[in-house]
């Protein structure tokens, strides 16, 4: 037991040798000039103002709150190397697909959407998105987003979904 | 000897605790060699039921995995390609998956085939290899059927030319292609019959000869309004045919004992103050028990675009007197969103939800109390077959 205590005792001492209270300050004061450097950096904050006061920014290609997803049901190809109207590289676009009417609150009008699959490799996996405005069942393929439209193309494994604009709807 | 005994009474005296360690029994025998063996299914219980896993995040890589309700125990796995069409024979002792492989993984040459696994194993016991074009798509009772004599197998096409395939499962042929006219999938009756849901609300009905050509076929009246409420194509078998459910809640059952469909008047599933605001959803959207005529329905609260949002109440309907006989909150259980329900048809019957989460629960079907949930039952169960 007595030589438990003294382990303990020169652990201690040790621990004390190393980490001074003169070094404890110095890293503090390290500490200090450092978060008073922080706001010295060339950082550019002159919108900062306006930013604060703008309308929440519109979601992206990127978000399944985009305006032109609104019947998609698939992966984003945003997410996976493509853009909401390009294929990822290395996949072939679907010829035959699906639409949907999708409002744009940007300008207020209604579009009618092509929702093209992109085929040849497996599901993309990323960006999951499950929106259904008007989708109808599969009696009615060409609003119905449940078939995979690659089923036409020569690799017809799906991988994700675009969207294109094809017109502004008529009323 | 001597100088162990010695060093274990001077440990003893030194920390007390260790002594009875010192002076413990000798260590159990070793474990005995162990034999390696292949676990045997138990004869088929009517609370199994098939999850069918469709695996959205890596799709070419669809399972159907049997689960016992009683157990609680995963009893095995079926291994059942991309975008899979499954459903049982009639007499239950076979599963069919329609599916699609291509040869390198994910890209290669295409093959749709049938395959038939043996439930009494789970081995596949042969296939049939299709033409390349069978429907890709979400999970129906309709998507792969058999007749009610399993004479024929019917498979749904879609090149996006709608067809169907009939085959004979004895002999492992395809014996005819016979085209739809533009309506879909392969609802089953009787020996010869099968019918496809059109794009007018109408239902096809090919009727075959015993070649398993096409005798004859007819065209119905419109029996829904694909535009104002068009009707969900995961119908549910009742005891004469299948009930359709609607997107704003109306059930629609289509008699199809007689050679010509019959369409029982639809009712609803909701009140006046309800339609609109709870409907139906998901991807399996209603179960019913034969026997006691008792449909179950995941119903949520939401508009326009939600008819594939998962249920957060069961609903429980008397088939005959069209009466709600109760509301099972599923939040109130700690579970999410359904998505997929199935009923055992036994006498003692169970409840099995399938949430957005991949957990499958298992329920009381007389009393809606919980009785286990399993989590993450694959990625997304999207169907579920109870023997």
């Amino acid at each position: 037991m007595r030589s438990l205590d003294r382990l303990f005792e020169h652990s201690a001492r040790a621990l004390a040798h190393r980490s001074s209270r003169r070094s404890l300050l110095a890293m503090l004061g390290q500490a200090l000039t450092g978060a008073a450097l922080l706001p010295l950096l060339p950082i550019d904050r002159s919108g900062r103002a306006q930013a604060a006061e703008a309308a929440p920014k519109a979601p992206g290609p990127e978000n399944c709150e985009y305006w032109k997803y609104c019947a998609i049901d698939g992966y984003l190809c945003a997410c996976c190397g493509g853009t909401s109207t390009s294929c990822p590289p290395g996949t072939s676009s679907s010829p035959i697909t699906w639409i949907g009417t999708c409002h744009n609150p940007g300008d207020g009008r209604d579009y009618i959407v092509s929702y093209n699959d992109c085929c040849g490799k497996t599901s993309c996996g990323t960006c999951e998105c499950a929106r259904n405005q008007g989708e109808k069942p599969l009696y009615r393929p060409s609003r119905n987003n449940d078939l995979n439209w690659c089923m036409a193309n020569a690799d017809a494994n799906y991988h994700c979904s675009v969207s294109v604009i094809l017109g502004v709807a008529e009323k | 000897m001597q100088s162990f005994s010695r060093w274990a009474l001077a440990l003893g005296l030194m920390f007390p605790a260790l002594a009875p360690c010192a002076a413990a029994a000798p260590p159990p025998p070793p474990l005995p060699a162990e034999h390696l063996s292949l676990e045997r299914l138990p004869p088929r219980s009517p609370h199994w039921v098939y999850v069918v896993d469709y695996a959205f995040g890596n799709e070419i890589d669809g399972r159907v995995h049997l689960y016992d309700g009683d157990s609680y125990r995963r009893l095995g796995q079926v291994g059942t390609g991309f975008n899979p069409g499954i459903n049982l024979s009639p007499d239950r002792s076979t599963l069919v998956a329609a599916t699609t492989y291509w040869a390198r993984g994910g890209h290669g040459a295409r093959t749709d085939v049938v395959e038939f696994t043996d439930n009494s194993n789970l081995g596949i016991a042969h296939e049939i290899v299709l033409p390349p074009k069978r429907l890709q798509a979400v999970p129906t009772l309709f998507n792969v059927a058999y007749s009610d004599d399993s004479r024929f197998l019917y498979v749904a096409y879609m090149t996006p030319a709608a067809s169907f395939g009939v085959l004979d499962p004895a002999k492992g042929t395809v014996l005819a292609e016979i085209d739809t006219a533009g309506c879909v999938l392969t609802i089953p009756s009787g020996p010869n019959r099968v019918s496809s849901l059109c794009e007018s609300g109408r239902l096809l009905t090919v009727t075959l000869d015993p070649s398993g050509h096409e005798a004859s076929r007819s065209m119905s009246a419109p029996f829904f309004d694909p535009d104002k409420d068009p009707v969900f194509v995961q119908g549910i078998r009742t005891t004469h045919g299948f009930a359709f459910l609607s997107f704003l809640g109306e059930v629609h059952e289509v008699d199809l004992s007689g050679a010509e469909p019959v369409f029982v008047p639809p009712w609803p599933l909701v009140g006046l103050a309800e339609r609109g605001h709870w409907r139906p959803g998901g991807e399996q959207v209603g179960a019913i028990h034969r026997a006691l005529g008792r449909l179950y329905v995941p119903m949520h609260r939401g508009g326009e675009g939600s008819h594939k949002d998962g249920g957060t109440e069961i609903w429980v309907f008397d088939l005959a007197s069209h009466r709600r006989l109760a509301r099972w909150s599923l939040q109130a259980a700690g579970l999410k969103p359904v998505l997929a329900i199935e009923v055992s048809q036994d006498a003692s019957p169970l409840l099995f939800l399938a949430t957005d989460a991949a957990d499958l629960a298992v329920l009381d079907a007389a009393t809606g109390r919980l009785r286990h949930v399993e989590k993450e039952v694959g990625q997304t169960p999207w169907q579920l077959l109870t023997p």
